[in-house]
């Protein structure tokens, strides 16, 4: 009980700490949608703490015995929770891949793709689920079904720039690996909660003990202003000479293999 | 969390269904999660140079043995197998052996040349207060590249030059790493303070 209650205070301390952060340092006018995303969570854990607090007072049972408004508040923010975490997938890539860049112009409409795709699976593992009737299931379901997109959109954006030579700074690195490694082994231990009852009580102290861990490496990464470098582009006549060059050895290859 | 939100509801674990869409998404979440840690793990990418920063180093410090393009040539014993075939042309098969061997010693000198110059380059630029780091300096510590090149030279005095033709053709790549290393730390002063730079470098080496 210590434990959890213990992580039940860290979650929002560090969240403050982490807007703290970015507004002390002005940099949520660069990492704008993370830190509309802490705002939200310390919103939302904060209203959470305090509904658990007022139910430990008014019901003496608490929480052995549960009013139905507490799970109600807790699902139903953890729910909003799982669409507005798209807002850190974006902001990775967006800083990663800047509007102007010759990589964005390439990209953007194949990566579209991908992800409207992945959505299409979120959506529809989510309604395989509609057997169930418990509200927990519901919930959890919802979670992992966007919680594995939302890891594949972060792991296909750091591939992506990796193999492109991109490189990402402290800020963003930390960021998105931080939030990957939460959203994966939330999705993970969601799933093993479903699967086997005996996991429940790991399950209560791994997903938000995941999600400490995951603020206090979001404030590791942010403590440092180190954004990502900007991407080397060519000049246009430099292109233009590469192109020439390049269509010049395909004809030349054409021409060797097929005399 | 709380132990309070607790279903009651668990008995659809016996749907084989979601039994194996539960299996799939705890393998996935998993491999998932694995993948991060790996990538954590694996460190950011290593940066390289300029262009404009490695040509600007090998000008300054005019690098003669990795400039040398013919060590796959050089190394070559096709020829020398061609003359040991005919018994008549053996004595000449041994000059030829001898005449490689002294231009493959003196490229290996060369190159360890290149590595000591480049090596005090490297210390020169952090002296003047380049920004390097600690664990970039252990990485291009270059004692056992040193160690390296003469032991090649070493297997070339006693074996000959076509002994180890992979282990020698590869002892330019210790330099062209270490050139890449001064270039990455060079790259760090603006161009227009290059010049300052070589002038500086030539003084303290005269």
């Amino acid at each position: 009980m210590f434990l959890s209650e213990v992580i039940g205070l860290a979650g929002p301390a560090l969240e403050v700490a982490t807007i703290l952060l970015l507004l002390r340092k002005r940099l949520w006018r660069v990492y704008t949608f993370l830190f509309v995303y802490a705002l939200w969570l310390l919103i939302g854990n904060s209203t959470i703490l305090a509904t658990f607090l007022y139910f430990s007072k008014v019901y003496p049972d608490f929480p052995n015995a549960y009013p139905a408004l507490y799970w109600n508040i807790y699902w139903n923010i953890d729910s909003i929770d799982v669409v507005l975490r798209f807002v850190v997938v974006w902001e990775v890539f967006r800083q990663t891949f800047p509007k102007r860049s010759g990589l964005n112009k390439s990209l953007s409409k194949g990566l579209g793709v991908i992800a409207f795709s992945l959505l299409a699976f979120a959506c529809g593992t989510f309604l395989i689920y509609q057997n169930y009737t418990g509200p927990r299931s519901i919930h959890l379901a919802l979670d992992r079904s966007f919680g594995v997109v939302q890891a594949f959109m972060i792991l296909g954006t750091l591939v992506t720039a990796r193999y492109y030579g991109v490189r990402c700074g402290r800020n963003v690195r930390g960021i998105a690996l931080a939030f990957g490694g939460w959203v994966s082994i939330s999705t993970a231990t969601n799933a093993m909660a479903d699967l086997a009852s005996p996991f429940l009580p790991y399950w209560y102290y791994l997903r938000p003990l995941s999600f400490v861990v995951m603020i206090a490496v979001w404030i590791w990464a942010l403590w440092v202003y180190e954004p990502n470098p900007p991407i080397m582009e060519s000049e246009p006549v430099e292109l233009g000479q590469w192109t020439e060059d390049w269509n010049r050895t395909i004809s030349a290859t054409r021409t060797i293999i097929r005399p | 969390m709380d132990r309070g939100l607790e279903s009651d509801n668990l008995s659809y674990t016996d749907h084989h269904k979601a039994m194996i869409n539960l299996i799939f998404f705890t393998i996935l979440g998993l491999a998932l999660f694995g993948s991060f840690i790996f990538i954590a793990l694996q460190g950011s990418p290593k940066s390289l140079p300029d262009s404009s920063a490695v040509q600007a180093v090998t000008e300054i410090i005019n690098l003669e043995g990795s400039s040398f393009a013919n060590a796959r040539r050089l190394l070559d014993d096709t020829d020398y197998q061609a003359l040991c075939s005919n018994p008549d042309l053996r004595r000449l098969a041994q000059r030829l052996r001898n005449d490689r061997r002294q231009l493959a010693l003196t490229w290996i000198s060369s190159l360890q040349n290149d590595l000591i110059r480049l090596w005090r380059f490297r210390r020169f630029l952090i002296q003047r207060g380049v920004a390097s780091s600690m664990s970039e300096e252990l990485r291009t510590l270059q004692a056992l590249s040193l160690v390296l090149l003469s032991f090649i030279r070493l297997s070339i005095r006693a074996a000959g030059p076509f002994a180890l033709p992979r282990a020698t053709r590869q002892a330019g790549q210790l330099v062209d790493s270490m050139s890449t290393g001064a270039a990455l730390v060079l790259g760090r002063i603006p161009a227009a303070g290059w010049a300052e730079i070589e002038r500086s470098w030539v003084k303290s080496a005269a």
